[in-house]
């Protein structure tokens, strides 16, 4: 049986597929280039070069950058919103904000729809849901009319109060559909039923923007697998974790925008769960970026408070989609490192990329990255470079990184380690934000540490953040596949609705209604109410405050007290104090799960043999702060269950290097995984 | 302490950047424990780190008016207690006690010590709803002296060892008509402050003091040559304006540019004023710092090192330096104008790097009374966006918050209806005429609330408001801030300055909010720009044909 994931990235598509014989489990990897603007096609090409059999796969996954891609690149659609009366300038009035806040220069981000293309129609709702003035859809057939000859060819939606009543938007929605049968269209209700206007008008308008592209992409995939023999159920990526049908990602195709870090934080959360780590910090490090996020009590932390192109230097755009909460930094494998007019070092966010790479490649990279830093510490090693396909090109490593420690006043192994310490100060400054800024302390958790680069660097961040675990999963290079395959159908339902606490009859009500509709749905798709669970969170704050924090709500009736003392205690975990002031309920988010059959971890064989035959050498390693040491080499593919070894040590495969620092006990677990427990004090 | 070897830059820079995300981590964790809108929205707030002697060593995110505000806080309270201790929380709000700004903004400050020796302070500055004083939300443009204006803070101890002083907090609470807001946005500074001397005891005790003091000193010496490099690129001379204000005050100023020094000299100003209009001091130094900051290092860190090449001279007893007892509560509409005085003064002269004027007012808007749903008390206390002016690169922006705001947000409709019990009917750009050039200025915004309560009050007090948004080379000037309200029988008041005006059900107050100054000649206009213009309905047939010499 076959297991199998896609996952089309910026610079390549990945192939991962899993095929289960009996008590043994083969992994089989393959890449082949990304086919923009007809990603479609990459995916086709890596299955035809794999050799895998579509005729023989049970379960297809498939995650894609194309949403994303369609959005930075600006390749969607022309797209014309319609709004209430009064608001047609919600979308570039956006927020007013300006985070690059002394430059007078800053650019505010220009809006998706010109304003000639943004029209209006009277009716309103109010805040309880209720009708406070009819809609008029009179000037509907024109505002169309305008659109056509402006070649618009997606439709947004948004109307205030619709969060808390979508029937006029509905209407509006139902009206468009009949005068305009061929248009994309979408309400902002079917997307998020959140509050915020400016938020959800811009969630509405660039779902609309990228409709179009997304469902010719899905169209032709499923297309292709099926004309290639696939007769199995292909499930699409989301952001929140889970996978959905292709036919209910075509409905929404922004819920996509992230799906390339959810699966990999979700496998770092089922890994937790099988080592019976509960409590887990995920990174993924790969070529251009590393990204984290914090894993509780075996829960990801979906919200809905998600940007695109938000920085220091431009306030971005808001998509209220359900997405895995993450940090992402630009500093991963090719990021470039550079000194300053002031003689000051820095690394990424500008990358190598793939062309022309880290100078190592021998490709023409003339500037010093991360990658070239740790061949030049030894800590990768240059023989066995790419898993031995690159003879890095040690002359080019030292030439760039002469560059930097010229500029920085040092000798070339001292700039070497400078960017090692930057890169791993900018990763530790990412994971702080999503635990120690969050009132997580990092000493409870367990590192996991997947990508290309995540064993690189993993046990010197734990060290530093004083955390006494780490793992790195068995193939850590293609992680994030092994999470798609372990991914449940999965939705997430925020709404808003403001509700005193001890109101708990309102609230059980919002709840039923939520669970309800998504059985429903559920129903409609042909999965039967018993393969449905859900999880239920609510969204509490202080009487006047703005900003709620989620809680987990037992199942059952709600008991305002006891879910009261649960806000209590999370808010001063959070905040460090708590009020004796009234709690609010604001709104309700709702997890509603569906398996859809599971990848059964197989533990690799043992053999018997001892830990003495997978070591194949031993190098001397520049551990930075921590000085030089003489290191046993371990191939990586020889490792089995149960072997151990002692820090200093490198373990190396094809596709990641493992670095682990003296002191460090490494083991290998019961289903391949590496497994690094630092000293108390290390 | 192995603090030879780790002296090394990577460390010193490794300490200096962790700076940074302490001030923004106690930033995040005030922001969203505040009960004030005007804190967790507007972000009428700011954080900071500063080292031992309260020198500014590094910033939280927000307001970059707020920037200049907390070191010199820092400084009057060392200043004036003997008596600082770990755990003690420091609370100032009044301009003689290093408050800077009005008696709304409260900054409490909180010592960091390190084996017994103090090492620095984290500090946090926030506009609190009511502080007390003649009027709801302490802010009145009829107040003659500073004892109108609410209860001062004296640069005191609020919490001592870490144990509140509840008198102090009893006296605090008593004297606000929203206790509870109080209190709940003082927790907040308190455990942002916290959170802050928690992370720096870490720091230091992982790096070592000494290491620690060394980053601090080389951050600020780099600061400084950021400073001095960006000076050397400046023209050299002594370059003068004077500006009649809405009130008819002329304001003047004198900016000499020298290769060590960039002096802003204040002196030739009318004298205090006998209402709110007065800017402390130290609240003229920040204007003068931020314009500054944005043309020296709009990218850089701003720290006391930054700081030093720049000096501002003034005349106790004039608008920009006031005596004692002064009323100060609407400071920040004279520190605007302050800032774009300077802004506007060395615009022409500076190449390229100055954008045309702005709508520049904070467009302080206050509305309160009963919740007609709730029948609880509300206030709104917010800034408005408007329009930017245009630039030699760009057109200005459209409804941003003014130079003196940062990464503030506005209050959606959404909420406002639901927070405050009034209709917003609409909300949309302001097609006035003004700010044409080849780059256009950015539209400001015209929003209407429509009150939903007898009794509410509404009180405002805009510049800009005679005297336009200022244009650059051969741009037209922009369009004026105002508010109007619209009563139920169809009258129309019209108003730039008004305090608490009764406004009752079914009244429309509608703000207007100015275009951005333009820049260069609306000739030279690309012709597909106007008709974009046009097409967008952000200028009429009319005006395009009068003004760009456009025809369709």
């Amino acid at each position: 049986m076959i297991r199998a994931a896609t996952d089309v990235g910026g610079t390549f598509t990945d192939l991962v597929y899993f095929s289960v014989d009996g008590g043994t489990q083969e992994i089989v990897t393959a890449k082949a280039d990304t086919t923009p603007p007809d990603y479609e096609r990459g995916v086709m090409d890596v299955i035809a070069k794999s050799g895998m059999p579509l005729d023989g796969i049970a379960f297809l996954a498939h995650g894609t950058t194309v949403v994303i891609n369609a959005l930075t690149e600006r390749k969607g659609v022309t797209t014309g919103l319609i709004t209430t009366e009064g608001f047609r300038d919600s979308l570039e009035i956006a927020r007013g904000n300006r985070p690059d806040y002394f430059n007078l220069h800053y650019v505010k981000p220009a809006p998706f729809v010109p304003r000639r293309l943004r029209r209006e129609v009277p009716g309103r709702i109010g805040v309880d849901g209720s009708e406070r003035a009819p809609l008029d859809l009179g000037g509907l057939p024109e505002i169309l009319d305008d659109f056509r000859a402006a070649s618009v060819s997606a439709v947004a939606i948004c109307l205030l109060h619709a969060y808390a009543n979508p029937e006029h938007e509905r209407a509006v929605l139902e009206r468009v559909r009949e005068l305009w049968p061929d248009v994309s269209v979408v309400g902002s209700h079917q997307i998020t039923r959140e509050w915020r206007e400016y938020e959800r008008t811009s969630t509405a308008v660039l779902s609309a923007y990228v409709q179009p592209v997304a469902e010719r992409y899905l169209t032709r995939l499923a297309g292709g697998v099926r004309d290639g023999g696939f007769g199995g159920q292909l499930y699409i990526m989301q952001s929140n974790c889970g996978v959905d049908s292709v036919d209910k990602t075509k409905e929404i195709p922004i819920a996509m925008v992230e799906s390339g870090p959810a699966s990999g934080f979700w496998g770092a959360a089922e890994l937790g769960r099988l080592l019976g780590d509960a409590n887990v910090l995920a990174l993924d490090i790969g070529g251009t970026t590393a990204k984290c996020s914090l894993i509780q009590d075996g829960q990801v932390k979906i919200t809905s408070d998600y940007w695109i192109e938000r920085s220091r230097r431009s306030a971005g755009y808001p998509i209220m989609v359900p997405v895995v909460d993450l940090v992402e930094i630009g500093n991963g494998g090719g990021s470039i490192a550079w000194v300053d007019d002031f003689g000051k070092l820095h690394v990424g966010p500008q990358s190598a990329g793939a062309v022309p790479g880290p100078a190592a490649y021998g490709r023409g990279g003339t500037e010093a990255t991360t990658t070239d830093a740790n061949l030049a510490l030894s800590r990768i090693n240059p023989d066995y470079f790419v898993g031995g396909e690159v003879q890095a090109d040690m002359e080019a490593v030292g030439r760039t990184l002469d560059g930097v420690a010229e500029r920085l006043g040092v000798d070339r192994v001292e700039a070497a380690r400078g960017i090692v310490r930057i890169a791993n100060h900018n990763m530790i400054n990412a994971l702080k934000l999503v635990s120690l800024n969050r009132g997580h302390d990092p000493r409870d958790f367990t590192l996991v540490a997947f990508g290309g680069g995540g064993g690189m660097h993993a046990v010197a961040l734990a060290a530093e953040l004083g955390i006494r675990k780490v793992v790195v999963p068995r193939a850590a290079e293609v992680f994030s596949a092994w999470g798609m395959l372990m991914s449940d159908l999965r939705r997430d339902y925020f709404v808003t609705r403001l509700l005193t606490l001890t109101d708990a009859q309102a609230i059980d009500e919002l709840f039923a209604e939520i669970t309800d509709g998504a059985l429903e749905q559920f129903a409609g798709e042909g999965i039967a109410a018993d393969r449905v669970s859900f999880v239920r969170y609510g969204n509490l704050r202080y009487e006047n405050q703005e900003h709620g924090v989620e809680v987990p709500l037992a199942d059952g009736p709600i008991d305002p007290s006891a879910v009261a003392e649960t806000f209590h205690t999370a808010y001063e975990r959070e905040y460090t104090y708590r009020l004796d002031a009234p709690v609010e309920f604001v709104g309700a988010h709702v997890v509603a799960v569906a398996e859809v059959g599971k990848l059964a971890p197989v533990a690799p064989p043992r053999t018997g043999a001892r830990v003495e035959d997978a070591r194949k050498a031993r190098r001397t390693v520049d551990y930075a702060t921590e000085g030089i040491h003489e290191a046993d080499v371990y191939d990586g593919d020889r490792l089995e269950p149960g072997m151990r070894f002692a820090g200093p040590a490198i373990v190396e495969t094809a596709g990641t290097t493992i670095v682990a620092h003296p002191g460090n006990d490494a083991s290998v677990d019961d289903y391949g995984n590496v497994i690094v427990r630092l000293e108390e004090d290390a | 302490m192995a603090t030879a070897q780790q002296s090394d830059p990577i460390t010193l820079e490794i300490i200096q950047s962790s700076l940074e995300a302490i001030s923004d981590e106690m930033f995040a964790a005030m922001r969203k424990t505040a009960m004030s809108a005007i804190i967790y929205e507007v972000l009428d707030m700011g954080t900071a780190v500063t080292d031992a002697d309260g020198e500014l060593a590094s910033s939280g995110a927000g307001i970059p008016a707020f920037v200049g505000v907390l070191d010199k806080a820092v400084k009057r309270i060392i200043e004036l207690n003997d008596d600082i201790r770990p755990g003690d929380v420091f609370a100032t709000n009044d301009p003689f006690y290093g408050g800077v700004t009005h008696l709304n903004d409260v900054v409490l400050a909180m010592p960091v010590f390190a084996g017994g020796e103090l090492v620095a302070w984290t500090a946090n500055i926030a506009h609190w709803n009511d502080v007390g004083g003649m009027v709801p939300g302490s802010i009145s443009n009829e107040a003659k002296e500073v004892w109108q204006e609410g209860l001062r803070l004296p640069a005191v101890k609020l919490i001592s060892g870490g144990e509140p002083i509840r008198s102090v907090m009893e006296i605090m609470k008593a004297n606000s008509r929203l206790p509870d807001f109080l209190q709940g946005d003082m927790w907040a500074g308190i455990a942002a402050a916290r959170v802050g001397e928690r992370r720096l005891v870490e720091l230091v005790g992982k790096y070592g003091l000494d290491t620690f003091v060394t980053a601090l000193r080389e951050f600020m010496d780099y600061g400084e040559q950021v400073a001095l490099r960006a000076l050397e690129d400046l023209p050299k001379g002594t370059f003068s304006l004077a500006e009649e204000q809405d009130s008819g005050a002329v304001y003047r100023v004198t900016v000499e540019i020298t290769d060590e020094e960039f002096v802003v000299d204040l002196r030739e100003n009318p004298d205090q004023d006998d209402g709110p209009n007065n800017a402390s001091r130290d609240g003229s130094v920040v204007a003068a710092q931020m314009v500054f900051m944005n043309i020296t290092g709009a990218h850089e860190s701003a720290n006391a090192g930054h700081f030093r090449p720049m000096r501002l001279v003034t005349r106790p007893g004039s608008v920009f330096d006031p005596n004692p007892g002064a009323a100060f509560a609407t400071y920040y509409e004279v520190e605007i104008r302050l800032y774009d005085l300077i802004w506007r003064c060395l615009a022409s002269h500076v190449g390229d790097r100055l954008p045309a004027g702005s709508f520049a007012s904070i467009c302080g808007t206050f509305i309160g009374g009963r919740h007609p749903d709730t029948g609880r008390h509300f206030t709104i206390v917010e800034p408005q966006v408007g329009g930017w002016g245009a630039s030699a690169f760009a057109d200005g922006n459209s409804a941003m918050f003014s130079g003196f705001h940062g990464d503030t947000f506005n209050c959606p409709a959404e909420v406002a209806e639901a927070r405050y019990g009034l209709y917003v009917d609409r909300l949309q750009l302001n097609d006035a005429p003004g700010g044409e050039g080849e780059h256009r200025g950015g539209n400001g915004i015209v929003v209407d609330y429509r009150v939903r309560a007898d009794g509410c009050f509404f009180t405002c007090a805009y510049t800009r408001n005679k005297h336009l948004p200022w244009p650059q080379a051969s741009g037209r000037e922009g369009s004026p801030n105002y508010a109007e309200v619209i009563r139920t029988d169809g009258t129309v008041q019209e108003f730039a300055v008004v305090t608490a005006l009764e406004v009752n059900e079914g009244d429309i107050i509608r703000l207007h909010t100015g275009n951005g100054g333009g820049y260069g000649d609306p000739a030279r206009r690309p012709r597909e720009r106007v008709a974009e213009d046009v097409a967008n309905g952000l200028v009429t047939l009319e005006r395009a044909r009068e003004v760009y010499g456009w025809t369709p």
